[in-house]
């Protein structure tokens, strides 16, 4: 334990890795920045996936013909390394405005699982709960929202919270092309030569993305109160 | 345009910066089934050892792939030892859930049956545990392969090479012949590593437990 | 033969210990059941003669030899194993789960694959129809069987069974308890057999061991004792108000010493040999009669009310 005391410190107190004064000159100029627009990036980029995502899984919940090629089209853009889409995206005019192609790719990324995870939660409501509230005079959309969906909740958030996650890990490559976030201080840092802006970018990537899924895991198990006394 | 793109496919450097790519992803991916898998099966039967590695493997699936790779060159420097050493650390989360949560899910009477029969401790796990587990720890093997060959086109910003140098080449050069080049070969590689270990998956799911999963059972 | 030797078990860390100071032999041959209220600690004590579970106190002997002479792998391959839940390994065939054990123990192949298709056929499943196949492909009642096929494999003298009919509906378990039985008739296996069920343990023990909360044995007797002479009050409340009854369920009426029915059988029912005393009883007072015409023999016998009677007459002491 003391080797790592003593390496964490080494790291902490070397001036090519952390400069500390640096970081208190520029945290409001440079930081601060940084972390709103990476915030804001994730947060429209959920939304409207979750906007696109939400009803085409009701949708395919109902009609499962449409589930299988809706599957296939967002399957192949998850696969799709995030890295090249973006490229991919930047190479079509008219779509390279501001942060419009890191949103859109954000969106494309988030699609699958959202869109499963619905038709999955949608899926795991007992036919017998369906039936006896049809038999209690409820019109099909008050059942989807008023039975269906608080139901298939917990498996709907479960899935928000990966594509949450992974939002956020490919946003800081969306710097790369001119998206804002954390990402640019990790590729300022990378073509300036200057660890302490690396370390500072990935490090608050990092703690955002762990704080995101340990907050949504939290909401997670609020909702379901059953798994919650589950042994591991 | 298309034929522009092809043209860079002809490039003397393409076969290199695809066998690079490729050997990155495959090197980390055999490390961290290396590491992985050994984990898995010691803490198997231990409940506190099985949440440990799932919490492990959880915080480290949430962490962003750039900022692993972005920290590896101040702390190793650039090239393609950093990256690889990056990339392993990436692999590892997927393919620990899994193997754990598959080894620990096999019907405990099945391994009641089988110690009540005879079997040792080492027999139990191989000739039951494993094959029984495979399914689930394939599937995150692949999950991980196709994570990896994605999270290789950003070694390109430590020094590591691959087809992320092609992409990063196009844009700052404005060609987008050779952006979009490199995009499209990593974009069929990664579908190709889908598809590929897919096949793998199903071709290690013993067929008994192919007909009780068609049975629902 | 098995013998236990004042037998305990304490979980460490626990104050009360889960068997009791238990004492008793199961003989050559013989089914030797374990029945009792739940937590009365007899999965315990059968998973104790194959050391899943190991003794804090007292021993058990096999032959003469304690349990723990062997390291508990050998020991286990040579006790056959069947269990509720039964346990079948789904991502083999029929054939190597029930070959399991032949294979550790070295085997060759025919010798294995003739003894498969020998068991299988013991136990109603055709080989070529079955020994390909995979669990997951069987009826809750076939894997049962094919559980209890698998314990037999390697000729083991002993045999644990733990609810092995459990997992099934009553009709196919009363099938799978009789044709049991009879298999037990040509292999004469020494069995200690689990159940909660005081109705299983009449019908398949020779001998019966009642057990009470925290392993304490209550009787250890033949099915026939411990019906008419409880040794206390709890057995005869665990054993039922209906005790008499239970006991005419122990002899069939082909085995009754009857008189011959002279004439003036028209009008009485016909009561097959095979039906147990209990069932035939049911039979006259639904029929409203005092007597049944039984043919045994070639001949017409009269099974009368006091016929029956005579069966549960004797000395029948109430705790």
């Amino acid at each position: 334990m003391s080797d790592l005391a003593l390496l964490l410190q080494d790291v902490l107190e070397e001036p090519k890795l952390i400069d500390w004064e640096w970081i208190g000159e520029n945290f409001w100029e440079d930081i601060v920045p940084a972390f709103q627009g990476h915030i804001f990036l994730s947060f429209v980029s959920v939304a409207v996936a979750l906007v696109i995502a939400l009803p085409v899984g009701v949708f395919s919940a109902r009609y499962r013909k449409a589930y299988p090629p809706v599957t296939f089209v967002t399957g192949i853009l998850y696969s799709i390394p995030s890295l090249a889409l973006f490229a991919i995206l930047i190479s079509i005019p008219g779509v390279a405005i501001g942060p419009a192609p890191v949103i859109i790719a954000l969106v494309a990324y988030s699609l699958l699982i959202l869109i499963r995870n619905t038709v999955a939660g949608l899926d795991s409501v007992p036919p017998e709960t369906i039936d006896a509230a049809r038999g209690m005079g409820l019109t099909n959309r008050q059942i989807l929202f008023r039975v269906e969906l608080p139901l298939a909740l917990p498996v709907i958030v479960a899935g928000i919270r990966i594509a949450t996650v992974t939002i956020i890990g490919i946003a800081t490559i969306g710097a790369y092309i001119n998206g804002g976030g954390l990402g640019q201080l990790i590729f300022d840092g990378i073509s300036r030569q200057f660890p302490t802006m690396i370390i500072a970018g990935a490090v608050l990537a990092t703690v955002l993305a762990i704080i995101a899924d340990l907050l949504l895991l939290a909401l997670e198990r609020y909702l379901r109160p059953w798994a919650r006394a589950r042994r591991t | 345009m298309l034929f522009r793109i092809l043209e860079v496919y002809a490039r003397p450097d393409f076969p290199e910066k695809l066998w690079q790519h490729v050997l990155l992803s495959l090197a980390a991916l055999l490390v961290a089934i290396a590491i992985a898998l050994p984990v898995a099966i010691l803490i198997r039967n231990t409940r506190l050892g099985a949440a440990i590695a799932i919490n492990i493997g959880n915080v480290g699936r949430a962490v962003p792939s750039l900022a692993i790779l972005a920290l590896a060159l101040p702390l190793l420097g650039i090239g393609f030892a950093s990256a690889l050493v990056a990339l392993t650390a990436l692999a590892i989360p997927p393919i620990l859930i899994n193997a754990s949560t598959g080894l620990r899910e096999v019907n405990r009477d099945v391994i009641d049956a089988a110690r009540g029969m005879g079997l040792s401790g080492g027999q139990i796990l191989s000739r039951i545990q494993l094959p029984i587990a495979a399914p689930v720890i394939f599937a995150g093997i692949r999950t991980s392969a196709v994570q990896t060959v994605a999270s290789a086109t950003l070694a390109t910003f430590i020094g590591g090479g691959g087809l992320g140098d092609l992409i990063v080449e196009g844009y700052s050069r404005r060609g987008p012949e050779i952006l979009l080049a490199g995009a499209i070969a990593v974009a069929i590689l990664a579908i190709i590593t889908e598809v590929g270990f897919g096949a793998l998956e199903r071709a290690f799911t013993p067929k008994g437990l192919k007909i009780a999963q068609k049975r629902g059972k | 033969m098995i013998e236990f030797r004042q037998v305990g078990k304490t979980y460490p860390g626990s104050q009360s210990p889960v068997v009791t100071d238990l004492s008793f032999e199961v003989l050559e041959g013989e089914i030797c059941v374990l029945v009792g209220p739940s937590g009365c600690g007899k999965t315990t004590t059968m998973r104790m003669v194959n050391r899943l579970i190991e003794i804090t106190e007292g021993e058990i002997l096999i032959d003469g030899e304690p349990n723990t002479a062997m390291s508990a792998t050998r020991l286990r391959r040579k006790i056959g194993y069947a269990i509720q839940q039964i346990g079948l390994f789904p991502h083999r065939t029929i054939a190597d789960n029930i070959g399991t054990v032949p294979h550790l123990l070295g085997w060759n192949k025919d010798r294995i694959r003739d003894r498969v298709d020998e068991l299988l056929e013991l136990v109603g499943l055709p080989p070529d129809e079955y020994r390909d196949r995979y669990p997951a492909e069987l009826s809750g009642g076939q894997q049962q069987r094919v559980g209890v096929a698998r314990a037999l494999a390697a000729d083991p003298p002993i045999m644990l069974m733990d609810e092995p009919f459990g997992a099934v509906d009553p009709i196919t378990r009363e099938r799978l308890q009789d044709e049991f039985l009879r298999i037990q008739e040509d292999i004469k296996k020494t069995i200690v057999f689990v159940t909660h069920d005081i109705d299983e343990a009449i019908k398949m023990g020779n001998k019966i061991a009642i057990l009470k909360q925290g392993g304490v044995l209550a009787q250890y007797d033949t099915p026939e004792n411990i019906l008419s002479k409880p040794d206390s009050e709890f057995v005869s409340s665990f054993v039922g108000a209906d005790r008499v009854l239970k006991r005419l369920s122990l002899t069939r009426v082909g085995e009754m010493d009857l008189e011959q029915a002279n004439g003036g059988t028209a009008g009485l029912p016909r009561i097959s040999g095979r039906m147990t005393a209990r069932a035939a009883l049911s039979e006259l007072l639904g029929a409203g009669q005092s007597s049944a015409v039984v043919e045994m023999d070639g001949e017409n016998r009269l099974l009368t009310f006091e016929a029956i009677e005579a069966l549960t007459s004797g000395a029948e002491q109430s705790a």
